[in-house]
This record gives structure tokens, sequence and C-alpha cells, in this order.
């Protein structure tokens, strides 16, 4: 009874394992693609093993193309979009979690849907705020500088639109609400008991935060802020509407706009930067997912 | 200078009112237990003390400062939390020592100090350790240590016991009472345990639905309660009552039972005899009670007895006891242990003259 029982656990086991193993390979063969293609001197369409190995296609892209320009670009604002989204959703989800005021749900629930709303649905009320307030930096900005120089420089990092700080907060603000929830959520879970705690052994409020608060909430931080960096990252569409000078595209830019290319497609180019395009959102997970999977307990008791 | 004194507090949340007015002295080094049926508001009362709740009205002094408006942080309070609340993402050291390092105290001396706590709460192995890798008892140790490396005026406590199984709970009484003779701190401790409340306190303050209901000496609460829910609080099994009419020194029960007092009372159509289990006798010759259970503890037994008006009392005899259920016995009262109380459930006091006369005797 027992053996026959075990004997159709492995069968049911193994035919799990199997279509595991079927669907990981249908889904490694595209990635499998990419790696073989952007080492391959005469990468085609086609998934063919590389005659000889090159990193042409790597130099090509980043000395003779504007890649490093892209990559900075797009480190530098989601990079930057994804810091500010965490600030924020750290206090925001706090607050959340601890309120008990009758606003609560209400803010939850229009946090959410804000969310809920396609972002083309916003581009053009969006639009309209950002261009507003990008004619009253660069008002400003006129007023700060008379050499033109500056004027180019700080326009390029200030402007709302077409400048590095529109894109940083349109991206904050495009991730921020699920930051929140996941940040609330994570909240709800730490006893307050912690915090009184703190007090008690004669912490200030800054001193909970930082010494209790903070790393007790890094799992949440991290799941906040790996969905954070890989939405913002994978973006085309905030970039796409609110830049147009050269200078300011960002790698999904970047490979539009390879992609749409006269002449015949570079797919040797096109899987470069492909790669590229993915190891910064593989190497955000792997440095996420040691504070993911950790979990802390033991703490609180009954 | 950490006397502390609670001067007519109250906690209102919303409409309600939690803490009805709260006058309670505890001297410095005491150790006082504010015990209390669950939900009567001890917990809410020690919050209040620790600076995690607002008072609502009434002030609360620590060594003769008012405080009711300085945080938690600048009380000079430790507090073990019932939930003990150690930092999962810190070993037992940093768990023992985090106060410490808040105060800018210097690596070495926060090292001594944790060790020295460590010591004598035998957790020195375990130091390197961290929460999650400790079982109950040694938790509580470790929440333990953690109020008391910074030497604080007064620790709070509340219901620290109650997730510990029963030895670990008898075992860690004494070990509190220890430490409370090494350190002198001034303590209060919350429980819903009246062993707890007898065995430590030197002072124990009765909470009843936020009202202090006595405040006193271990004994003299069982000796002298002041009314029928502390004297049914304290003591276990709680004090038998028998409700009936007094008329001089004799109570009438309601089953027509003539019981003599020791005093003479003024007379009260309804009243209500106490007595404790163990100040009752069994009378072989007698009758009126008939036995309906026998619990047999080797040391003790308890007799569960009812009378045709359907009133149960509870005795204690000494050792074993030749009795079966169904028998019917007679019981004979301690005269001089027997308490009245009125409708008000407040203690009947006796006659002024007759008092007077006994004391004279004495
Ligand atoms: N934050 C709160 N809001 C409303 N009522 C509360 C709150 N905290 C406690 N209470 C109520 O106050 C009463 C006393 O609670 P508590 O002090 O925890 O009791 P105890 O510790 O004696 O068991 C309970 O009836 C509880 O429901
Ligand atoms: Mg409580």
């Amino acid at each position: 009874m027992m053996q026959a029982q075990t004997h159709l656990e492995q069968a049911t086991q193994k035919k799990a394992y199997l279509t595991l193993v079927a669907i990981s390979f249908f889904c490694v063969i595209p990635f499998f693609w990419v790696l073989l293609a952007a080492f391959d001197p005469q990468a085609t369409q086609f998934l063919s093993l590389p005659k000889e190995l090159t990193a042409g296609h790597f130099y090509n892209l980043l000395v003779n193309e504007s890649g490093v320009r892209w990559i900075f670009n797009s480190v530098l604002i989601v990079g930057l979009a994804t810091l500010l989204t965490l600030v924020f959703a750290g206090f925001g989800g706090y607050a959340l979690s601890r309120t008990s005021a009758w606003w609560k749900r209400p803010l939850l629930y229009a946090i959410i849907l804000v969310r809920i709303v396609p972002p083309p649905a916003l581009i053009v009320p969006v639009y309209k705020v950002m261009l507003w307030l990008n004619s009253a930096v660069n008002n400003v900005i006129l007023t700060l500088t008379e050499n033109v120089e500056q004027q180019i420089l700080l326009s390029r990092i200030f402007s709302f639109v077409d400048g590095y700080l529109g894109l940083v907060l349109i991206h904050t603000a495009m991730q921020l609400p699920l930051a929140i929830w996941i940040m609330k959520t994570f909240f709800d879970a730490i006893p307050k008991d912690y915090e009184e705690a703190a007090a008690l052994d004669g912490a200030s409020q800054m001193q909970t935060v930082r010494r209790v608060l903070i790393p007790l909430a890094l799992p949440g931080f991290a799941a906040a802020g790996l969905f954070a960096f890989i939405n913002a990252w994978g973006d085309f569409l905030m970039p796409l509407m609110f830049t147009s000078s050269p200078e300011l595209q960002t790698l999904p830019l970047g490979m539009f706009r390879a992609f749409l290319r006269v002449d015949a497609i570079d797919y040797g180019f096109l899987t470069a930067l492909a790669v590229i395009y993915t190891l910064p959102a593989v190497i955000a997970f792997s440095f996420a997912r040691k504070y993911l999977t950790q979990t802390f307990s033991g703490g609180v008791k009954g | 200078m950490s006397k502390i004194e609670l001067i007519n507090i109250k906690k209102q949340y919303r409409q309600t009112e939690i803490v009805k007015g709260v006058d309670i002295q505890v001297e410095q080094g005491e150790f006082a237990v504010i015990v209390g049926p669950s939900g009567c508001g001890k917990s809410t009362l020690l919050r209040m003390i620790a600076g995690l709740e607002d008072i609502t009205s009434g002030e609360l002094k620590i060594g003769g400062k008012v405080v009711n408006h300085v945080s938690p942080d600048k009380r000079g309070i430790a507090m073990v939390f019932q939930s003990y609340a150690l930092y999962p993402h810190m070993t037992v050291a940093e768990n023992i020592g985090f106060a410490l390092s808040l105060q800018k105290v210097n690596k070495a001396d926060i090292a001594a100090r944790v060790k020295e706590a460590a010591e004598m709460l035998e957790l020195s192995p375990l130091l390197k350790r961290k929460p999650a890798e400790l079982s109950g008892g040694q938790r509580q140790r470790v929440a333990i240590g953690r109020a008391i490396v910074k030497r604080p005026q007064l620790i709070l406590f509340d219901e620290p016991l109650s997730n510990l199984d029963a030895k670990l709970r008898v075992q860690m009484r004494a070990e509190l009472m220890r430490l409370h003779r090494e350190f002198g701190s001034t303590v209060i401790y919350v429980t819903h345990d009246q062993v707890e409340a007898m065995t430590m306190a030197q002072k124990i303050i009765v909470l009843n639905q936020g009202v202090v209901a006595q405040v006193g000496k271990p004994m003299a609460l069982y000796e002298q309660p002041a009314n029928q829910f502390v004297a049914q609080f304290i003591g276990i099994p709680k004090m038998n009552m028998l409700a009936g009419s007094i008329k001089g020194n004799t109570f009438i029960g309601e089953n027509q039972q003539q019981i003599p007092l020791a005093h003479n009372y003024p007379e009260h159509a309804k009243v209500h005899l106490g007595v404790r289990p163990e100040h009752l006798q069994l009378d072989r010759s007698g009758s009126g009670w008939k036995v309906f259970l026998v619990e047999r503890l080797g040391v003790e037994t308890f007799l569960h007895l009812r009378d045709e008006a359907e009133q149960q009392v509870v005795i204690r005899l000494e050792g074993d006891s030749p009795v079966s259920e169904d028998e019917t016995l007679g019981l004979s009262f301690d005269a001089q242990r027997c308490f009245l109380f009125d409708a008000n459930q407040q203690r009947l006091s006796p006659n002024i003259e007759q008092l007077k006369h006994v004391e004279n005797r004495a």
C-alpha cells in the first residue's frame, strides 16, 4: 500500500519534471539565440552555432554607435527613479500601514487606480502638465545665467520635457503606486512592538527608522525596488514621449531606432544590444534575491 | 529617586473609558504587581506609564516630576513586552546592547555590560545567535537582559511569563525575584495570574474594569479583602459565596442553615457570606450538603458540594479523604474566617462596639 503510493507519487513527479523541463527549454531558446548571435560574426535571424566568436558587435555598439551614452542614460534615469521610488514608497507605505484614519482605504484604492489606468491614456494630460512645468523651469534657468552653454546644460538636466529630471520624475510617478502597496503590505507584517521596544531602548524616531525599521523592511524594499527598476528599465513609451534630442536616448529607444534603420537589419548589433539591455535586470535580480528570500522570524511571539 | 505616582489617571478611546481614574503609588525599589482579569485595562495602564499611550487625564509622576508629556525614550524606563519584541535582525548580544549603543557608550563598555547581563541570565553561550534560533524561555531571558542592561530606574513587565510552559514559569518567577533583589530597580509587573501576583509582589494592585479594587500586601489582600471581587480573585480555588441574610451574629443561608459568626453585624436582608475552601471543615454527623465531585491531588483533596437550594461550595482537605460522590455531609464554618459582603459587594464591618470589645481583649 505504502509502496504503491510512493511509486505513484514518483511517476507523477517525473511527469511534472518533464513538463517543467519542456517549458523551460521553450523559454530559454530565444535567450540562447540572442546570446549566440551576439557573439557570432555572421549572425542571422536563424538559430545557428557560430563558427567563430567575436566581440565585434559589442565594439561596434559601444564605440562606433552611441551605446555608452544609451547605457549611461538608462542607468542614470532608471537608477535615480528607483531610488526616489523607494524613498517615497518607504515613507508612504509606512504611513498607510500605521494610520487608522478614515481616508486610509479611499487613498489606497485611489493609489492603485493610478496604476490600473493604462499609461497611454495618461499621456495627454501628463504631457500638458509637464509642458507647463517645463516652461516654468526654463524661465527660471534663463534668469539664473546669461551663459548659453550653462543654460543648455541646466536645461538638459532640469527640463521636464526633454530633460533628465522630467524622465526621472515620470518614471518615479509610474512606479510609485505598486511600490507603495508592496511597502504598505510589508509594514503591515511588522508588529508595532519593535518600534515601541526601540523607543523604550531610548531610540529617537530617526534611530528607530535607521536601525530597526529599515533593516526589518529590507525584503520589502528589495521587492519594491526590483519591480520598479525592471518596469522602468523596460519602459519605452515615456522616453519616447518625453525626449527628442539624441543625447537623451535610453537603451530601448536606441534599440528601436536601430531596428528602424532603412538598410538591412544588423542582427549581430541588435542581439548585442539585447544582451546589454538584459544584463542590468539580471544583476538587479541577483542583487535583490538575497534580500527577497530573507525572512525575519522569532522576534515576536504570541 | 524613582517613586511612581499615578493621580486620577484616565484613558478614553473615542467614547469608551477604559481606565477610570486610577490612583496608585509605587515606592522606590518596590516590586508592584498589577493584577486583574483579561481586558480590565492593565496593559493600557502600563503603556501609559511607559509613554506608549497618551494619558487622557490625570497626572503621572516619576521621581516627583510630572512626565505626562515626556516621550518614552526620555523617561528612563525599560519594558519587557509580552511578545518579547526582540529585534530579529540582531544577534542576542546586539539585542541586549542596543540601548547602550544608542547612548553612544563605547564598544568595550557595551561588551562588558552585555557579558555581565548575559552571565546573570545564563545567556553567555547564546550571544551570537539570532532570536529565531532560541527557545521561548531563552527569548524571555534576552528580553529581560535587554531591559536590565541599561540599569533603568523603573522596569515594566507586561505578562512576561504568559508564553512559557508551567514549569519554566515557576523557574522564571524565582529568577525575576532574584534579579529584583540584586538590582533594586522599581518594578511594575502586570499579570492576570493571581499566583504570580501573590508569590512575587511586595504590593498588589487589583484592577477590575478600569478601577482599582484594592491595593495592599499579598497576605493583606488574602486576609482582609475589601470587596467581593478581590475576595474571589485572590486564592485558588476561589472563595465560596453563599447568599442569605444576617441577624445579629448569625448568618441565615437560603437553605435555612444557621451559621454563627464571630461578631455582631448590622442587620441586612441580602448579604453574601464568603469563606475560603481551606477554612471549611467536614462535619460527618451533619447533613444538608451533597458531594458531587471529588478531586484528589495527593497533597490535598477538593470536594465540590451542593445543597438543596443548588448553592455550591468547594472545600479543601489536607491529604486524601475517604469521601465518595453522592455522600451527604454537613459543613462547619470557621467563624473567624467568614466575611460578609453587602448588596454592593463591599465587605461589611462588624458593629463598632463589638469590634472595640474584641480589640480590648487582644
Ligand atoms: N487602541 C485601542 N482602541 C480601542 N480600545 C482598546 C484599544 N486598546 C485596548 N482597548 C480596549 O481596552 C480594554 C483594556 O485592554 P487592555 O489594557 O489590553 O487589557 P488587559 O491588558 O487588562 O487585558 C479592552 O477592552 C480593549 O478592547
Ligand atoms: Mg494585556
